[in-house]
């Protein structure tokens, strides 16, 4: 191996740390729109992703099959994921409410119940009731 | 025609390291090890697209997700990533040394490479006991349990890698390495560049979205 490779990892290594840096500041400074705050994020995550894999994992000199291996994972991310949205994310059946059953009418006692009133989950250790996202208060922030 | 099973002579036909019939190099076309490491960390792709396509999942459906920036350190996490991409960064220069015959180089990163896995992995436990005495537990909420199982299994795996790695200083101490043989040191390299690349993505969709 020459030197390149040496100085290669120099470069590489800059770029991730500059790249954590640009994403934290992305993340977290700016009072843009959630789309594009989360479509930035992504792009820097990829990208440093894309930097790790091909350079420090050094797939980029290696044979194709080992390429051939990572590359069903991809499909297969997709389907685990996007295949169980509509089953999980969305399904307003499921007997102990996740997703957006979380936000349904929550009375005092806690217990978890459909917009028609239906019971629909076990009661809730931490009774709260559902607000606007842009009005949440966190007890728990801060260490409160 | 002369039968080849009589006609066959160890000292001729059978040279050292040669099949005498069948003199060609059988399976894949890389080194097996490097062949089974990929296998496996393809393996730990779907082991952590389970957990992390579990949060997206849950949290695709839900509008009132709380804010991370408001329950977790995202300041110090920050840190700490920083800490983990540069022990990947010393991993590679710790390869780069030995590639070049440079032993001294080669174990010098190595060691600087687990120091940066422990500071990674003590930082990880002082944020687990700080939210911990504070009430943040996974039985709380549905962001709590994702977050410790997203977070905890990757913790496992940074400890995993550790060990790994003082394994392989030990057999770094006692010479092991060469320019000409360092695939071990290759492969537990490959598995904590994947720990780093794991914690790239969890930091962003867990820590900063």
């Amino acid at each position: 191996m020459s030197d390149d490779h040496t100085f290669s990892a120099n470069k590489i290594f800059g770029f991730l740390i500059l790249y954590t840096a640009l994403e934290v500041a992305w993340g977290t400074a700016f009072d843009f729109p959630r789309w594009a705050i989360w479509s930035g994020l992504l792009i820097f995550a990829f990208l440093k992703g894309y930097l790790i894999f091909t350079w420090f994992m050094h797939m980029k000199f290696e044979q194709p099959i080992l390429k051939f291996m990572v590359v069903p994972t991809i499909p297969l991310i997709a389907i685990l994921i996007f295949a169980n949205m509509p089953d999980t994310s969305f399904n307003d059946d499921m007997l102990y409410p996740i997703g957006h059953q979380l936000e349904v009418n929550l009375d005092d006692d806690g217990i978890h119940r459909s917009k028609t009133g239906e019971v629909t989950g076990m009661p809730d250790v931490t009774a709260q009731k559902a607000v606007p996202a842009s009005e949440a208060h966190d007890p728990l922030a801060g260490g409160h | 025609m002369s039968n080849p099973i009589e006609a066959y002579d160890p000292a001729v036909d059978a040279p050292a390291h040669h099949h005498p019939i069948y003199d060609y190099e059988s399976g894949p076309p890389v080194d097996r090890g490097k062949f089974a490491i990929w296998l496996f960390l393809a393996t730990e792709v779907m082991f952590f697209t389970g957990l992390i396509g579990t949060y997206i999942v849950l949290r695709m459906g839900t509008e009132t997700w709380p804010n991370p920036d408001l329950r977790l350190e995202v300041d110090l996490t920050a840190l700490n990533t920083f800490i983990l991409i540069t022990s990947s960064w010393m991993m590679v220069r710790s390869l780069h040394a030995i590639q070049h015959g440079d032993r001294e180089g080669m174990k010098k990163w190595l060691l600087w490479t687990i120091l940066g896995g422990c500071v990674f992995l003590g930082v990880q436990i002082y944020e687990y006991i700080h939210m911990w005495a504070d009430g943040r537990r996974p039985n709380v909420d549905i962001f709590w349990s994702t977050f410790y199982a997203m977070t905890g299994f990757h913790g496992f795996h940074v400890f995993v890698g550790i060990v790994w790695l003082i394994c392989a200083y030990i057999a770094a101490l006692r010479g092991a390495y060469t320019k000409e043989n360092y695939l071990r040191l290759e492969l537990a390299g490959l598995y904590w560049h994947f720990v780093d690349l794991v914690w790239v993505l969890l930091f962003t969709i867990v820590y900063l979205m």
